[in-house]
């Protein structure tokens, strides 16, 4: 900025043509800097939003007009977001996997702020081998644990001669190992959260006669409120969008806790396969998420950062 | 803050009694104390299954006897696997030479490869624009991050809606111009590069808001330096941006590896695990066959491979910043 006031403080006679020719050039290159900006941001938008398009159109699609099928909308059927419901109770599948997200959210949030805390504040011996195996467990594939998981909550496994629950088919097949699974997530998060409260805060409660348990929920846990909400967030997320689990500890009946993995994939089984439909659901268990990200921008974007990196 | 209410007198008895127990462990103690209830469900459900699906890999199948696991065969599950003599329990070969995109390492392998280096591509240059100041950041950020927050079923059905030959449009459109065939989703490598396409739509984002964190934290004042010694656009990021963010990249890069190894999800409403087998895909139809030794053979085998991809990424790291680790 500096070198450019200096130019225009003088006359166009006063400069040379290589001056001339430069600034110009400087200005220009700001100029296609600003136009390539434009372009790739449409690139970007049109990436990200044209598949939401093609659902909207197809869903607002007979089915009879399929074969006139273009870019632009031909009709205005709202009605398949309607039937999508009668063929497929879909609402059903959504309730499950909203209840379900829910649950592991609760879990994670009371065991893993717990723990979080104890990692983020306290010293003790084996703290960080501890703290390593914990994280270790982020690394591994799902695949890794499902079979001795999907035996145990199957009613496969006995200790000591009396054998495990059968949770197969119900919450806890889904919300138990999906709640291990965020756990390493959510402790990492929250220790780094709870470290970043000041000592002098817990000492002086303590030292005015607080218990742990009274400093800890009425000193550290109100300053750790926005680290807690954002692994709310980000675990109700993670719940509501798996795959793995939630698609192989459920029978894909909707009265055994299936979740909207099973809902959306049984359009494809249905006798004639209703693209509208399946364009019509996918829109409805889509909402949720939107809301959320709409609502929690900043709080999604500091915890997969925090996640990731090292402040 | 009030802090009046929190002394210890006045509990009720048996309250007060518990609370005088805690307050005189010491602090290993109570940490140990506070920290059961999350390695009670860490041990069942992801400790102790890791050591069992090791275990189990260590005995023969036995699909058809009533018994879960057959006897004692050390490695031989994995040298089967490994030497290719597993192929007729597996409902694709584990490695195939003449067709390879139709196995599950190369198919794995490439798809992890090829999602990585698009998504960061795609992902530092998204990260770029965002880090600009403009009017209507924050509603494009928003925008931008919803395809990552689409449930992986949804992902997987809105790339079958596009891509399939009945009312897929650009499938339709990408067979009318003859790069793929009459019936993509149902040839392999057609059916691989719409999964691709469906991980990078979904998860590029996740790169761009790691790198925009490692964007922003770098100091302002490098780049006022760079200008006044006359750097161009180009010369600013190429000396202050790239090497301050690489870092951060990295990082960003790894966690998609590990993510894309585990590839499953968006496999099954797409095209499905008979046309893009991928690893996981082997693990779980062969846990639906009941050939337990096989199927956690594979899942070792699995975790044994993402472990050496993180090592990739992380000893030279750690060789050229070793303060930083």
């Amino acid at each position: 900025m500096a070198t450019e006031t200096g130019l225009t403080d003088r006359t166009d006679e006063d400069r040379n043509v290589l001056e001339r020719w430069s600034r110009l050039a400087i200005l220009d290159s700001d100029r296609v800097y600003r136009g390539l900006f434009a372009v790739i941001v449409g690139f970007f938008l049109l990436i990200a939003l044209f598949p939401f398009y093609w659902l909207l159109l197809l869903a607002l699609t007979p089915e009879r007009l399929f074969s006139d099928l273009g870019l632009v909308p031909i009709a205005f059927n709202v009605a398949s977001f309607i039937e999508a419901f009668q063929v497929v109770p879909f609402h059903w599948y959504m309730l499950n996997s909203i209840v379900m997200a829910l649950m592991t959210t609760v879990i994670v949030i009371v065991i893993g702020s717990v723990a979080g805390y104890v990692f983020g504040r306290l010293d003790f011996r084996g703290k960080t081998a501890l703290l390593l195996a914990v994280l270790i467990i982020s690394y591994f594939p799902p695949t890794a644990f499902l079979i001795p998981v999907f035996n145990l909550l199957t009613g496969n496994v006995e200790v000591l001669g009396i054998s495990s629950p059968r949770l197969y088919n119900g919450p806890g097949a889904i919300v138990l190992p999906l709640s291990a699974l965020v756990m390493p997530l959510a402790i990492y998060i929250l220790a780094t959260f709870f470290s970043q409260i000041p000592d002098g805060l817990e000492d002086a409660s303590r030292i005015e006669g607080s218990t742990r348990l009274g400093a800890l929920y009425r000193v550290i846990m109100p300053l750790a409120a926005p680290g807690v909400a954002t692994i709310a967030i980000l675990t109700f997320i993670i719940t509501y969008n798996e795959f793995f689990f939630s698609f192989l500890m459920t029978n894909g009946e909707p009265e055994n806790w299936s979740p909207i993995v099973w809902g959306i994939t049984r359009y494809q089984g249905t006798r004639a396969i209703q693209y509208n439909l399946m364009a019509a659901a996918s829109i409805v268990g889509v909402i949720p998420m939107a809301l959320i990200v709409v609502l929690a921008q900043e709080k999604i974007v500091s915890g997969l950062t925090a996640g990731a990196l090292k402040e | 803050m009030s802090l009046e209410r929190t002394d210890r007198t006045g509990l009720q008895r048996p309250y007060g009694t518990a609370v005088d127990w805690l307050e005189d462990l010491s602090e290993t103690q109570f940490a140990y104390l506070m920290l059961v209830p999350v390695f009670l469900l860490m041990g069942v459900m992801a400790f102790w299954p890791l050591v069992r699906t090791f275990e189990m890999s260590l005995f023969a199948d036995a699909a058809t006897a009533p018994a879960p696991i057959g006897e004692f065969v050390g490695l031989e599950n994995y040298v089967d696997i490994v030497r290719g003599e597993r192929t007729a329990s597996l409902p694709r070969p584990f490695w195939d030479g003449d067709r390879p995109l139709a196995s599950a390492i190369p198919v794995t392998f490439v798809f992890t490869a090829g999602v990585v280096v698009v998504e960061t591509l795609l992902g530092l240059t998204m990260a770029l624009v965002l880090n600009e100041n403009f009017e209507g950041r924050r509603w494009l950020r928003m925008t931008l991050i919803l395809p990552w927050a689409v449930p992986i079923v949804i992902q997987g059905m809105i790339f079958f809606l596009l891509f399939n030959n009945s009312v897929g449009i650009a499938g339709i459109w990408l067979s009318e111009i003859g790069v793929f065939t009459r019936n993509p989703l149902s040839t392999p490598e057609n059916a691989l590069l719409v999964v691709m396409v469906a991980d990078v739509w979904k998860q590029t984002p996740f790169i761009a808001l790691l790198v925009l964190a490692g964007l922003q934290s770098i100091d302002r004042d490098l780049y006022e330096v760079a200008r006044v010694s006359g750097a161009t656009r180009w010369e600013r990021f190429k000396t202050v941006t790239f090497p301050l963010v690489l870092p951060t990249l990295l990082v960003a890069m790894l966690f998609r590896s590990i993510g894309a190894m585990k590839i499953y999800g968006t496999i099954v409403p797409i095209a499905g695990c008979n046309t893009v087998p991928s690893l996981s895909c082997v693990v779980v139809s062969t846990f639906n066959s009941r050939l337990y030794g096989t199927s956690t053979a594979v899942a070792v085998l699995m975790a044994v491979i993402i472990g050496s991809l993180m090592m990739f990424y992380i000893i030279p790291y750690a060789r050229t910043d070793a303060g930083g680790v």
